[in-house]
């Protein structure tokens, strides 16, 4: 009765604030636009994926389980959903957090038409996938709740968008809310912040590690009842039909690689969670609280522990075999795959004609794609070496764990040190430089006066040998 | 060596077996499906023939050129052997192999039914990647695939007067016909059409309606200026709002132009609001 009465509420109110579309200030939009994207970009999840709905008649969009990015911001992230704040007014006072409480920063709220239109314009236009809102805490977490709640209600019913909303859960807002909310969207992810209890309680003073573990847990038993449902009857609502993510902040506090990979695997483990995002730690505050960092932020480290996130994920890895007590951090150098590979070179080579899929798959330069592929295309016959880089299988990578058809690619031994050695050789693709430093730092090319070439005299003394 | 030369040529010279047969065929679906129905009509080993998409850029000793007229119940023919044998997914790889400018789209698709049809299983006819064809067949299909997957989230409409949403692409692949059922779905009572500048076609899609290419002369399609000034109103308030948010979007501390454009690479940005 309550959730009906709820419901009438909001749709009482959206006749009173629809604003005609022609009435819209833009520079007013402008400017609130301005301030809550940049309020909301230090948020990791972009995703768009994990439902599949068709469009109807009546609405407009639909979701593709796939995701889509609809294009790449100067950072090289995905900008697949109209990523904003409803408010960056918050009553808490997170140190790491741009929009505390004590900090200077212009304040904005939007309005939930405000959204709807921003959305639905910028939908119609294939600029966006859909819309990730999230919000500083305004008032308090029942009211922004609230707001949330009213947003994607008017999206959905008013506007009937069938595009991707993922909203942000709002720890310590009333259960029935989220309850409300997370029929309305497809992905719903309450933030941990940061990997553990001390570090929250250091950090983010007002937030409680049960307090966000509560919402987190709430979502889980409702996507799980809400499939239990959907087995017996077919047109019941989706609850939150995409899954939960998470994310924290990697950096700001001691934890160590491994305490982080059992916190997320937990995470997997005991809430069903789909994702579970890593940020690598911006000082955006300055406060004696937080790390100085040099050289920008942990971008190395965040790659590691993605790269560990998706071993765990999709290649059968438990975070113990990643790391250990002894060995709580992971090798710069070399990424987690290869890492376990070397430590464990008593089970290699493998022979990729016989072994089965889930040792195939741990041999490092080997995805899943290629490992499905090799399972499927060796039905047809023994596979060689050449049809390995065919399927795709990085050979410079994978040709010191391997054998096809008893042999050895090259005359390579089954040695630590060597093997290790020759791995390093062959450059690592990172999405940024060793160091964490990005290729913004290499100024010198863009100012030319700089760019000191070889001069003809350069040339000729390069050919003679005397350079 | 040379002299072991010497007595091959010789060999193809006294017999004609030995010719390599080039068929040409149409560069649509029905004609090179045609053909290949063609290439099953001579009495050759396939592994004597080769299938062209429109004439050979190069001369080739010992070979006869045939042509290979488009019919539609050959092609049809085909096709039901194609889904029967190999399944509705690969039919869809081989036609979306075929939407690309590769000279040997067409031959590749010929031997890996010829291979196809040679094995035990040939519902697993695209796993079987170890086979010089099939691979081929594979990577013009990913390479396709890839656009598609890119373009369906790098298009970008503008609104026009009546409401109408246009859309101009410069694609690598002729890959209009694969993207139209996203967006004809995702858009269904939106009046809009997409434009590929490089190939001169156009798609429409009327609002509740099925979509459809336009048949006629599309060379006269109005430049950017002239399209700009038949915006519906607010369109560059929107597109304006948008690149803001782009711009806000992006983390200083973690700038990395590498990045962007190794994941949107330029050639898209030409047709994008935001660059």
């Amino acid at each position: 009765m309550q959730i009906a009465d709820y419901n009438s509420v909001i749709i009482g109110s959206q006749t009173q604030i629809s604003i005609p579309g022609k009435m819209i200030d833009f520079s007013i939009i402008m400017e609130k636009l301005g301030v809550l994207t940049d309020a909301a970009k230090y948020d990791v999840a972009c995703t768009s994926s994990g439902v599949d709905r068709s469009g109807d008649k009546s609405g407009m969009g639909n979701a593709v389980a796939g995701g889509i990015c609809h294009s790449f911001s100067a950072d090289g992230r995905c900008i697949s959903l109209l990523k904003i704040l409803l408010t960056n007014e918050c009553a808490y006072d997170c140190k790491y957090c741009i929009n505390r409480k004590s900090n200077d920063v212009k304040r904005e709220t939007f309005t939930p038409e405000e959204i709807c239109t921003l959305t639905m314009e910028f939908y119609k236009r294939n600029y966006i996938e859909g819309l990730f809102l999230s919000s500083g805490i305004l008032n308090n977490p029942s009211y922004t709740m609230e707001q949330i709640y009213e947003t994607v209600f008017l999206l959905r019913n008013k506007y009937h968008f069938r595009g991707y909303i993922h909203v942000k859960g709002i720890p310590g807002a009333d259960p029935i809310l989220i309850q409300q909310t997370g029929y309305l969207v497809d992905r719903m992810s309450v933030n941990l912040e940061l990997p553990t209890a001390e570090g929250l309680k250091r950090l983010a003073p007002n937030k409680h590690r049960t307090n966000i573990l509560a919402p987190m847990r709430q979502i889980q038993t409702g996507i799980k009842s809400s499939k239990d449902e959907l087995v017996v009857f077919r047109n019941a609502p989706k609850f939150v039909p995409a899954g939960q993510s998470t994310q924290m902040i990697v950096g700001a506090t001691s934890e160590n690689d491994y305490q982080i990979m059992n916190v997320a695997q937990g995470l997997y483990q005991k809430f069903d969670l789909k994702r579970v995002f890593y940020s690598a730690f911006v000082a955006v505050n300055e406060d004696k609280d937080l790390p100085a960092i040099g050289g920008g932020p942990p971008l190395l480290r965040e790659h590691r522990l993605y790269q560990a996130d998706w071993l765990m994920r999709f290649y059968g890895f438990d975070a113990n075999e990643l790391l250990s007590e002894e060995r709580p951090n992971f090798n710069v150098l070399l990424d987690p795959k290869a890492d376990w590979a070397l430590r464990h070179l008593e089970l290699f080579p493998v022979e990729i004609n016989r072994a089965d899929y889930q040792m195939i798959l741990r041999i490092p330069g080997v995805g899943v794609k290629s490992a499905q592929r090799i399972i499927q295309a060796r039905k047809n016959g023994n596979l060689t070496f050449r049809d390995l880089k065919k399927i795709g299988v990085v050979l410079k990578r994978a040709l010191y764990f391997i054998t096809c058809n008893g042999k050895m690619q090259y005359n390579t031994k089954i040695e630590e040190n060597y093997i290790t050695r020759n791995l390093l050789s062959v450059k690592e693709r990172l999405p940024f430089d060793k160091d964490g430093v990005t290729y913004q730092q290499l100024s010198m090319f863009e100012n030319k006066e700089n760019w000191l070439l070889p001069s003809l005299e350069d040339q000729f003394q390069s050919v003679s040998g005397q350079l | 060596m040379s002299v072991q030369r010497g007595i091959n040529m010789s060999l193809y010279e006294s017999s004609d077996e030995y010719e390599v047969l080039i068929i040409v065929c149409e560069n649509t679906l029905e004609g090179v499906f045609s053909g290949i129905y063609f290439a099953y009509e001579q009495k050759k080993s396939p592994k004597e023939i080769r299938l062209l998409v429109g004439e050979p850029k190069e001369l080739l000793l010992f070979s006869r050129i045939l042509y290979a007229t488009p019919d539609a119940v050959k092609a049809q023919k085909v096709i039901r052997t194609i889904c029967d044998k190999f399944g509705m997914n690969t039919y869809y790889q081989f036609c979306q192999a075929l939407a690309t400018m590769d000279e040997e789209r067409a031959d590749a698709v010929y031997h890996a039914i010829v291979v196809g049809l040679s094995m035990k299983s040939p519902m697993q006819l695209m796993n079987h990647l170890a086979n010089d064809s099939v691979h081929k067949v594979f990577c013009l299909s990913r390479a396709v695939n890839n656009e598609i997957l890119h373009m369906k989230g790098f298009l970008r409409f503008q609104e026009l007067e009546g409401g109408i949403l246009f859309s101009k692409i410069g694609p690598k692949h002729d890959i209009v016909e694969f993207i139209m059922p996203h967006f004809s779905d995702r858009f269904q009572n939106q009046n809009f059409m997409i434009y590929d500048e490089t190939r001169k076609r156009l798609a429409i899609h009327p609002a509740n309606q099925e979509w459809a290419f336009v048949d006629s002369d599309v060379q006269n399609i109005p430049s950017d200026d002239e399209i700009s000034k038949h915006y519906v109103e607010g369109e560059l308030e929107y597109q304006k709002l948008f690149q803001h948010f782009c711009d806000t979007i992006a983390i200083r501390e973690r700038k990395n132009l590498f990045l962007q454009r190794q994941m949107l690479p330029l050639r898209f940005r030409k047709n994008m609001t935001e660059f």
